[in-house]
């Protein structure tokens, strides 16, 4: 088994003028889709990320503030997973409830370092 | 990560909350306040991903509890007047707010202002909507077939007339109360229309607006000054109306009271309107809402189509039209009569009216004479009116009912 983290990178809700209704039920797919991961025994942890970001880029350290709104696409979260392989976790990626929304899942294989 | 929610508990939690801080505030803060209620959605919809709060309820509540500071602190900064709050705020009184009972008065003054007369008519729906039952634009837009750029319009609009008018956010009282408490209840019966007559295919959203339309109802009946007979027939009307609700549209198909499946009709919400309909019954003075929930609870009686008491139903009609003269209730007399084979009668109906007082609806009078035409044998006249109601109606749901009458007329004449 090996470690996946994918990471969710799209527009941030806050911009997408989502209703209330519409954040309910949003939020409803998350946890199933979270619990559905965490019985299956995929789940090792995760987090949401809040959309204000700051930037050091650069040899001169250049630090500017960002808010979702100045950029597209903002990573939103991540989670971790334990899966045998990609094609694993791509079945598990599925389930991601905001493809509609123009949301992408990049998964990515949790390096190890050998002793 | 148990994940069970309440059905709507957002939307209706973002009705309570803008209610509830633009008690505190002020109506001149709305957008600000609509703005700090929605971030606190946004907030539960990330933190809850992982944890769901023992009581999400409360947890919103508390939400929004802390954004009156931030929101203190925004107005400040940009030094906007607070009345209200000219000695700071006092945590007492905003915990107070909170409470149940408060909230619901918060909703009622809500409600209030939505359908305040200085509003247009238009724009007091969708205000009400936004405001009140937290629908998005999109939503509002959705649920009366209008664009949204259109329902922005009507929200902003509304939002400067209230400015303008300088509403009081208040429950009005004496004299006033009376005439306002009809505005209130006009705008909810036009809401529920809009789902019980919608256009809109999805059954879903023509719930939701009926559902929304009586809910707001409701708040109107547990305060002892806004629940006067009207109030209880308005809503005995719309649990009638509401049992038939799902028999109205079944595999997107429309099916008139002849056609529904009458094992489909609600009879909870039968005998809660009729429950309703003996509280509304307790002095002698009938409103609109009366004769058109006693016409409702007429066609619930009966058993089938065919045993439909229609001189009573008549009777009703004639004492609703008394009230309000018009040409809809002529029109709907005389498809009754036609329904009785009273030709004679049903013509003289049609003789008061015609089809330009329909105005978009002028199907529905090219389709009764059609009707007519047809019980009196003359095939010819009744395909012409055919063609005529064809001609314009705009609704698909009915244009297919319209074209399979035809099918069924023309075989007539082979």
């Amino acid at each position: 088994m090996k470690e996946f983290m994918m990471i969710f990178i799209g527009a941030d809700y806050a911009d997408l003028g989502l209703s209330p209704e519409e954040l309910q039920s949003r939020m409803g797919k998350w946890f199933a889709w979270g619990n559905k991961m965490e019985q299956a025994g995929h789940l090792r942890g995760g987090n949401a990320l809040n959309p204000n970001m700051r930037r050091i880029v650069g040899k001169d350290r250049t630090v500017t503030d960002f808010t979702s709104a100045e950029v597209k696409e903002i990573v939103g979260g991540y989670y971790l997973v334990v899966a045998k392989n990609f094609d694993e976790v791509e079945v598990i990626a599925q389930d991601f409830p905001d493809y509609d929304l123009g949301g992408t899942v990049e998964i990515r294989e949790v390096m190890v370092f050998d002793r | 990560m148990e994940s069970k929610q309440i059905d709507h508990l957002f939307r209706h939690h973002s009705g309570k909350m803008v209610s509830v801080l633009t008690r505190i505030f002020g109506l001149a803060h709305l957008e600000i306040i609509e703005d700090a209620v929605q971030d606190t959605f946004l907030k539960a919809t990330l933190t809850w991903r992982n944890k769901q709060p023992k009581n999400p309820e409360a947890w919103l509540t508390q939400a929004a509890k802390n954004r009156v500071l931030d929101i203190f602190r925004k107005l400040k900064a940009s030094q906007k007047l607070l009345p209200e709050l000219k000695n700071g705020i006092d945590t007492i009184t905003v915990n107070n707010l909170f409470l149940d009972n408060e909230i619901e008065d918060a909703q009622l003054r809500m409600i209030f202002t939505a359908c305040h007369p200085k509003l247009e008519a238009k724009d007091r729906i969708a205000f009400a909507l936004k405001t009140i039952s937290g629908f998005s634009s999109k939503e509002i837009s959705s649920a009366l077939l209008t664009k949204e750029e259109t329902v922005k319009k009507r929200l902003s609009r509304a939002r400067k007339a209230i400015l303008k008018a300088n509403l009081k956010f208040a429950i009005p009282q004496g004299k006033e109360l009376v005439t306002r408490l009809e505005n209130v209840l006009e705008i909810l019966y036009l809401i529920f229309n809009e789902g019980f007559h919608s256009n809109k295919k999805e059954i879903l959203v023509r719930k939701e607006l009926c559902g929304e339309a009586m809910r707001l109802c409701k708040f109107l009946l547990k305060n002892k000054h806004t629940r006067p007979p009207e109030s209880y027939a308005l809503f005995a009307l719309m649990c009638f109306h509401a049992a038939r609700l799902d028999s109205k549209t079944t595999n997107n198909e429309v099916f008139d009271l002849k056609h529904q499946n009458r094992s489909l009709w609600y009879f909870p919400l039968i005998q809660l309107g009729n429950a309703m309909m003996t509280k509304a019954v307790t002095e002698e003075v009938f409103s609109c809402y009366h004769y058109e929930a006693a016409i409702a609870a007429e066609h619930l009686k009966a058993k089938t189509f065919e045993e439909t008491n229609w001189n009573k139903i008549l009777y009703w009609y004639e004492h609703l039209y008394k009230l309000q003269p018009m040409p809809s209730h002529i029109l709907t007399m005389a498809v009754i009569s036609l329904q009785q084979k009273n030709y004679i009668k049903a013509n003289t109906y049609f003789k008061q009216i015609n089809a330009d007082d329909f105005e978009q609806r002028s199907y529905l009078f090219y389709s009764a004479k059609a009707d007519y035409y047809l019980q009196t044998k003359k095939v010819k006249e009744a395909i012409n009116y055919i063609n005529l109601a064809l001609e314009n109606v705009n609704n698909s749901l009915e244009k297919d009912f319209l074209e399979k009458k035809k099918v069924q007329v023309l075989k007539m004449l082979n």
